[in-house]
């Protein structure tokens, strides 16, 4: 599912955020990335902490780099 | 500016209720945007409460037996928002009592309503959709006339906003 759909359908409906996200398939690294760059005053925002919540991104890759830097010092 | 950071006393709080016969409610997103919720909250939209009541969230829970303990367990379920029941001073042509009283008699009317509250510089909304049950009144003769309504928030759609941004 699209991003900007799944925001459109959480900032329109009546029903708990948390429930309706939970249904919402949406990429958790383009949620992370357009919650960074989201207003926080904003019914966008809300919708996006929303998928946040049951789509959590973990940035692995940075820890990865992390890791090979560890191994090397050693 | 940044979210009240003290204890607030009595009377710091008010309640305003969206205007018009139709409204259409704030949607539960909007509802946790300060932008988006603080148009309701001009002196237009003022309801002449005497007090705040409670308002937030029942209790529920269920009792369950652990075999070979002492104690038994208690689980939250799920529960219910709580209902508000506010008396105000009645005067028959205020706008907004009218408006609460023409709600209460149809019943369906869905209404977002916002409890603000401020410690002078700061303000932090509670911002929910809500229907009206009962409007009394009350027109004892021993004291200026009073009328009774309870507001029946609808579950999940409430929201927290602030002056921060």
């Amino acid at each position: 599912m699209k991003l900007s759909e799944a925001i459109e359908l959480l900032t329109s409906t009546y029903q708990s955020l948390d429930a309706v996200a939970l249904g919402l398939p949406v990429d958790a690294k383009e949620v992370a990335d357009a919650l960074a760059k989201a207003d926080p005053d904003s019914a966008e925002y809300v919708a996006l902490q929303a998928l946040a919540k049951v789509n959590p991104y973990e940035n692995t890759k940075k820890e990865k780099v992390k890791q090979n830097d560890d191994y090397n010092q050693e | 500016m940044a979210l009240p950071n003290k204890v607030l006393p009595g009377f710091s709080a008010t309640i305003y209720c969206q205007p018009g016969a139709t409204p259409t409610p704030l949607t539960v997103a909007n509802l946790s945007v300060y932008a988006s919720v603080s148009p309701v909250v001009i002196v237009g939209n003022l309801i002449p409460v005497e007090a705040i009541p409670a308002f937030g969230q029942d209790d529920a829970m269920a009792n369950f037996n652990v075999a070979g303990s002492r104690q038994s367990d208690k689980i939250p379920t799920q529960a219910a928002p709580t209902s508000m029941t506010i008396t105000a001073a009645w005067n028959p042509a205020d706008t907004n009592l009218l408006l609460i009283r023409n709600d209460a008699y149809n019943g369906t009317v869905d209404r977002t309503f916002v409890i603000s509250a401020s410690d002078g510089t700061n303000i932090v909304n509670y911002a929910f959709n809500g229907r009206v049950g009962q409007f009394t009144v009350d027109p004892n003769p021993t004291a200026e006339s009073k009328c009774t309504f309870t507001i029946h928030p609808r579950g999940n759609q409430y929201g927290w906003s602030n002056n921060t941004v």
